[in-house]
């Protein structure tokens, strides 16, 4: 034991005192149980089922076994599945943010009732579910007789259909369009709050409306940048309606084989391992964008 | 040819008239002044002079060209923002440097300018810090060597030592004045400071409501305000309602004025007063109203006192203080005098 630890300040005395008068937590403990009974609490039971053997639907005690993570591990599909989970959620993650940037950009330029329109815009795909959009995007992207072969066929500019559905592009595309108001907002609240002064200060110095984007506007919305990035990479590399409704049958990602397993094949210790696995590459990810954002946005934790 | 002229400047937002007519020269080198009380447009006139607001009305030209129609990154007019405007994200060195980058210059010529820039406001050392790192002082050396290292015509300043401290303040103040001076860059500042005013400029020019009221080196300022406004918000001043008979004010016959007879206005500094014990004339030149003491206030060099004369407001009188001297008691009967007679100002009765 160290000499911190011992330290009165650690006493425990000393420590239900400060936590009953850390008017700091106190206010999140609803949320904090919440989260611990309907959240941390199923979850971990999920992932146990991974560690346990399962014998006729019970789990057969005192049986804790690394045997299907290890198998899990050895599986060549599971590498497959969790880089093309990658992949797609990298893209679609890019592709959002190329998207998001400008409409948050044009949001912060645009005053009165323009402003409460683009938010009404950019809010209200929210109000439909998901799996809604993602079948709107069946209609738009499926064969022949889908919007954009259609009217590609009927402007002459292809004779044969695309074949978009059931590829990596439909799920890419979907993905991007259902996630956008996710990279959108948080973009959109740092640009429209920004301190205009520091672009006129840009401009005196002669820089052009460009250079002012790129050298100003850019750099101070990082943290948003990340924020969004962070964000929708976890919902884009977890997502598995997306995945299954544009992918079509024989596609599949991590997070589609684990409702496979979960749901359809009820192989439960499986999909519990592909969860965890899922769940912890997903945490280093994000964990990942969050370091590199910080780093690149040094200066806000620059003090004297 | 004076290096900046503005013609006639008309600028409004909704239907507020924040810019009326405004029109101003200022010589090459020299330093001017936009002294008002806040919301009078000063930095709306300002803004309009670097390019960030379109006028509705009126011209600018710098070195006798038209620059009204400029976009503001084509100027060569250095801002100084109101509470800097550092780039956060930058280092003190890279927020220096970005003008230069802009415009593309080698690279060792950037550096040496940015060292050069930054040893002149004495910030040398701290090239690596970021605007966070720095106090407000240091903060303002950076925006002004980030202007300075462009060498641009003009400099122009929204007050620039609002957010110091007193003491720091007096310094930067005659710090700014030095290097000014020194490279010889034709300098607008803003503030609504009497004292910086007086202190920084060559011309103050004093604007209320998108006007201006008055243009004049300081001292004249002072010395021969245009109307009470310009009395008051430049030092201090009695306005008294007085009356004109043959040339000269009734109360003060010493004060001559060449006005027609009738009512008027008579501007005078409390320092312009002076006054005695008793009833009795004072003495030569000294002539005016008996009064009473209502207060007095001893303040080492000085003893300021409000007398009842009769005038409507209590007339405010500076007196030199000897060592030892007590102010007189209230109530008091004194007699009041004028010590310079012309150095007051008669003025048309209800001139604003
Ligand atoms: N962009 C703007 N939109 C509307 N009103 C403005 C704007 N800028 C300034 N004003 C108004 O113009 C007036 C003068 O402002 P300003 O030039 O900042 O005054 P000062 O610098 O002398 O304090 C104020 O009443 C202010 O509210
Ligand atoms: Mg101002």
């Amino acid at each position: 034991m160290t000499a911190a630890a011992i330290s009165p300040g650690r006493r425990p005395g000393r420590l239900v005192r400060r936590m009953l008068h850390g008017g700091g937590f106190w206010p999140a403990l609803p949320a904090v149980l919440f989260l611990i009974v309907f959240l941390v609490l199923p979850m971990l039971t999920l992932l146990a089922f991974g560690f346990v053997t399962i014998d006729r639907g019970r789990i057969v005690g005192d049986s804790f076994t690394l045997q299907p993570l290890w198998a899990a591990l050895n599986d060549t599909l599971v590498w497959r599945l969790t880089w093309r989970s990658f992949y797609v959620a990298v893209i679609s993650t890019v592709m959002t943010l190329l998207l998001a940037y400008p409409v948050a950009y044009l949001y912060s330029q645009t005053k009165g009732i323009w402003r409460t329109l683009m938010l009404v815009a950019v809010i209200s795909p929210l109000l439909t579910s998901a799996l809604v959009r993602a079948y709107a995007w069946l209609v738009i992207l499926g064969g022949r007789r889908g919007i954009v072969n259609h009217t590609l066929i009927q402007l002459g500019v292809i004779d044969e259909p695309l074949r978009i559905l059931n590829t990596d592009y439909a799920v890419i595309i979907g993905m991007t369009q259902i996630h956008l108001p996710f990279m959108i907002l948080p973009l959109l609240a740092v640009l429209a709050e920004r301190d205009r002064r520091l672009e006129e200060a840009s401009f005196n110095l002669g820089a052009s409306r460009a250079e002012t984007f790129f050298k100003v506007v850019v750099p101070m919305s990082v943290p948003a940048i990340f924020a969004g990035l962070a964000l929708v990479f976890a919902i884009s590399y977890t997502n598995f309606i997306v995945p299954q409704l544009l992918g079509g049958g024989n596609y599949a990602t991590l997070a589609v084989q684990v409702y496979e397993q979960t749901v359809v094949v009820l192989d439960w210790t499986r999909g519990a391992v592909l969860a965890a696995i899922l769940l912890s590459s997903s945490f280093a990810f994000v964990f990942l964008i969050v370091w590199v954002g910080s780093r690149i946005n040094r200066w806000s934790e620059a003090r004297a | 040819m004076p290096h900046i002229v503005m013609e006639s400047i008309i600028k409004s937002y909704g239907d507020v008239r924040v810019l009326d007519g405004c029109s101003l020269s200022v010589e090459k080198g020299q330093v001017m002044t936009l002294l008002g009380p806040s919301g009078c447009g000063k930095t709306t006139l300002l803004r309009t002079l670097a390019g960030f607001v379109e006028p509705d009305a009126g011209r600018v030209l710098v070195g006798g060209i038209d620059i009204t129609a400029l976009p503001p990154n084509r100027r060569s007019v250095g801002y100084v923002f109101q509470n800097y405007a550092l780039f956060p994200h930058l280092t003190v060195a890279e927020n220096v440097a970005y003008g230069l980058k802009v415009r593309r210059r080698p690279g060792p010529e950037i550096k040496d300018r940015v060292a050069r820039a930054l040893d002149i406001v004495s910030l040398g050392p701290l090239g690596d810090r970021y605007p966070a790192q720095l106090s407000g002082g240091q903060q303002q050396r950076v925006a002004i060597a980030r202007v300075l290292v462009l060498e641009p015509d003009v400099l122009l300043l929204d007050e620039p030592f609002n957010a110091l401290d007193a003491k720091l303040r007096l310094s930067m103040q005659t710090e700014l004045r030095k290097l000014i001076e020194r490279l010889g860059i034709t300098s607008i500042f803003v503030t609504h400071d009497q004292s910086e005013a007086m202190m920084l400029s060559d011309q103050v020019a004093v604007m209320r409501a998108g006007t201006f009221e008055q243009v004049a080196p300081p001292l004249a300022i002072y010395d021969r305000p245009a109307n009470p406004f310009v009395a008051t918000f430049i030092g201090r001043a009695n306005i008294l309602p007085v009356g004109l008979r043959a040339g000269a004010v009734v109360d003060f016959p010493a004060v001559v004025a060449e006005r027609p007879d009738g009512p008027a206005d008579l501007i005078v500094r409390p320092e312009n007063l002076t006054l005695a014990a008793g009833r009795i004339d004072p003495g030569t030149g000294q002539s005016g109203p008996p009064g009473t003491v209502l207060f007095a206030i001893a303040q080492g060099p000085t003893i300021e006192y409000e007398v009842d004369a009769g005038f409507p407001e209590p007339l405010r009188v500076t007196v030199n203080r000897r060592s030892g001297e007590v102010p007189l008691a209230a109530g008091s009967p004194v007699s009041i005098g004028v010590i310079d007679p012309a150095a007051c100002r008669v003025i048309e009765r209800g001139t604003p």
